[in-house]
This record gives C-alpha cells, structure tokens and sequence, in this order.
C-alpha cells in the first residue's frame, strides 16, 4: 500500500513535468517502453535493483541500456533517480500509475472487451462509440477473446462490468432454477 | 425371715440334748445290768421308765423352749410368700407374654402397611418411569420427524441442485456447438443497442 502510495507520487511527479514540458504522451510511451523492457528481462532486473553491486555499477549498467535506447533526458533523469532513491524496482508500477493518470489527464478511459470469436469491424466501431457515449470519455478498448463465455459480450471499464455473455444468462436461468423461481 | 434360722438353731439344740440325754441313760442302764437276773429286770424296766418320763420332760422342755410353731408357722409363710412371688412371676410373664403378643400383632399390622406402602411407591415409580418413557419416546420421534424432513428437504435440494447443473452443464454444451457468428454478431448488437438505451 505504502509502495503504492509512492510509486503513484512518481509517476504524478513526473506527469507534471511531462504537462509542462508538453510531452506527457512521449514520456509515457518511453516509461512504458522502457518498463516492458525491464520487466522481460530478469537478469538486468536483478542486477540493477540489486544492493549487492554497488551504485555507481548499477548506474553504470541503467545509462549503459539507456544510451543504446531512444529515452529522452527527462526520461533518463526519471530513472537515474529511482535508482538513486532504491524505487527501480517500483518501476512497473510507476508506469502504469503514469499511464492512468495519462489517461485521466486525455479524457480517455480504458476498456477490456471479452467476447468468443473476433467482433466484426463495424461492431467495434459501434461498440467503441456507445461506450464513449456511456462513459463521456474517449475509450481505448482492448479486445480478448475467451471461448469459456460462450456467446455475448462482456465490458470492464474501471470496477464497472456490464456482462451480455451467454454464460451469464445461463448461470442466471441456473440460479433461477435453483431458487424454485 | 429371720427367726426361721434361729429356730432352726433351738431345734437342733433341742435333739442334741435328746440324744445326750439318751445315750447317758442307757450307759446306766447297761451298767446296771449285770447284777442278779430278777431284780436286774424290774430295775431295767424302771430305768427304762425313768429314761422314758426323762425324754418326755427333756422332749416338753426342750419342745416348750424351741419355737417349732413358729418355725413352722415361718416356714409356711414363707412357702406362701413364695408362692405369691412366683404368681406375681408368672402373671408379670403373662402380661409380658400378652404385651409381646399385642407387639406381634401390631408388628403384623405395620408390615401390612410398610409392605402397602412400598407397593403404593413402586407403582407410582413404575407410572412416573413410564411417563418419562412416553415423553422421551415422544421427543425422539419427534426430533427423527424434524430430521428427516430437514434429510429430505436437503436431498430433494441436493438432487435439484445437480440436475439444475447437469441442465446447465448441457445448455452450454448445445449452446457452445450451436452458436453461429450471425448469432454472435445479433446477441453484440443488442448488447449495443441496450448500452445506447441505457444512456
């Protein structure tokens, strides 16, 4: 809770910098980016967040990678100071902090779409333009197909989940069922 | 009771006498006796005389001087008073006998009653025994009453449950193997069009 707390502390810290730079976008992309990389990679994960080497060969190794990389001053800046301030391995989360708060500042809300088989062209249009009505956001919809629901759709945008699965409904006629109803 | 010893001491005092007085005599007249035949014969008949008028003195002395009336007298009274104690006796047994009788029959009694009341008691235990055995029968019935109906309540909701499952579990098997795209893309666009209502 208390890292969390921290890490969005980062990631605000760095959205205002990135708000009056007018770059907020690019730096998330590049935090984004960056992070991914990190993560995937286990090795330079634990060699650069490890305490056992010293600062100044971990600092060494993060410019090392940054250098070979398009990150721009800010953005190495950023993450020469996690290391300094041993928060590198919050880096993940500072990232999607940045991204949320990226979101919020764009008016754009996020939204996970789970259907069975791929949703025709026309659908995602029509489905992309009702949520932006619903929410009054733009949305940015990340489709998954999961065969388990059976037919129907289901929408997660934040804690909101509005379920038009057929699995749903037949669990719902199931309780119904049971109920004696 | 205390003059019957002393008379008996003046009696035998009295024979005592007697028999000194006796044997005194007829040593004189043994010694008397061996002078001529004749005279020797009246002389021991007088002496036999004297001796005789000798006793009867001594008999009337001695018989005035010792109380034998009275001893005799005593004697009988006490064989009376005897008799008395042993009719006090044997009526003081008498009654004990009766008193011990009347107790038998009143013990007789008693045990009649102990015996009726013991009986009383047990069959009143023997009805309170059996009440309690109707009341707990009773509850038992009716706690198996309450299990079994909650046993089949919990069985027809068991049985409900699985066939209601196994309903679903096949619903979705149809489902999954009947559903088509265009029965996709309808079930997508009423999902849209509902999320249009909704705002």
């Amino acid at each position: 809770m208390r890292r969390s707390r921290v890490s969005k502390r980062y990631a605000k810290a760095l959205l205002s910098l990135g708000m009056e730079e007018g770059r907020y976008q690019e730096y998330g992309k590049e935090l984004r980016d960056f992070a991914d990389f990190y993560e995937s990679h286990g090795e330079l994960n634990q060699a650069i967040a490890n305490p056992a080497f010293t600062l100044e060969d971990r600092k060494e190794i993060l410019n090392a990678l940054l250098a070979r990389g398009a990150a721009s001053e800010t953005i190495r800046n950023f993450l020469n100071l996690l290391l300094d301030k041993n928060r590198i391995s919050a880096l993940a989360e500072i990232s999607v902090f940045y991204g949320q708060l990226t979101d919020e500042v764009s008016n754009i809300v996020r939204a996970e779409v789970v259907v069975p088989r791929p949703l025709a062209g026309e659908a995602e249009t029509k489905l992309g333009r009702a949520l932006e009505q619903m929410t009054s956001k733009k949305v940015r919809m990340n489709v998954r197909q999961d065969q388990s629901i059976l037919g129907g759709i289901i929408v997660k945008i934040g804690d909101l989940v509005v379920d038009g699965s057929v699995k749903a409904q037949v669990q719902g006629i199931k309780e119904s069922l049971k109920r004696g109803e | 009771m205390d003059t019957y010893p002393k008379n008996r001491k003046r009696l035998w005092f009295a024979v005592g006498c007697f028999a000194v007085g006796s044997v005194l005599l007829s040593s004189f007249a043994l010694a008397a006796g061996g002078g001529a035949d004749r005279s020797g014969d009246l002389l021991d008949l007088l002496y036999r005389w004297i001796n005789f008028t000798l006793l009867v003195i001594i008999l009337v002395v001695v018989l005035r001087k010792v109380p034998v009336k009275e001893y005799f007298d005593s004697r009988v009274e006490g064989i009376k008073k005897e008799l008395e104690d042993l009719k006090k006796q044997r009526e003081a047994a008498e009654k004990k006998a009766q008193e011990l009788e009347s107790k038998l029959k009143a013990f007789e009694g008693e045990r009649k009653e102990i015996l009726a009341q013991y009986k009383a008691d047990g069959l009143a235990e023997k009805e309170r025994i059996l009440a309690e055995a109707r009341d707990r029968a009773k509850q038992l019935l009716e706690q198996a009453d309450v299990s079994i109906q909650y046993e089949l309540q919990t069985a027809k909701e068991k049985l409900k449950d699985e066939v209601v499952a196994v309903a679903a579990q096949k619903a979705e098997e149809i489902i999954a193997r009947e559903m088509t795209d265009r029965d996709q893309d309808r079930l997508v666009n009423e999902f849209i069009e509902k999320l249009g209502k909704t705002h």
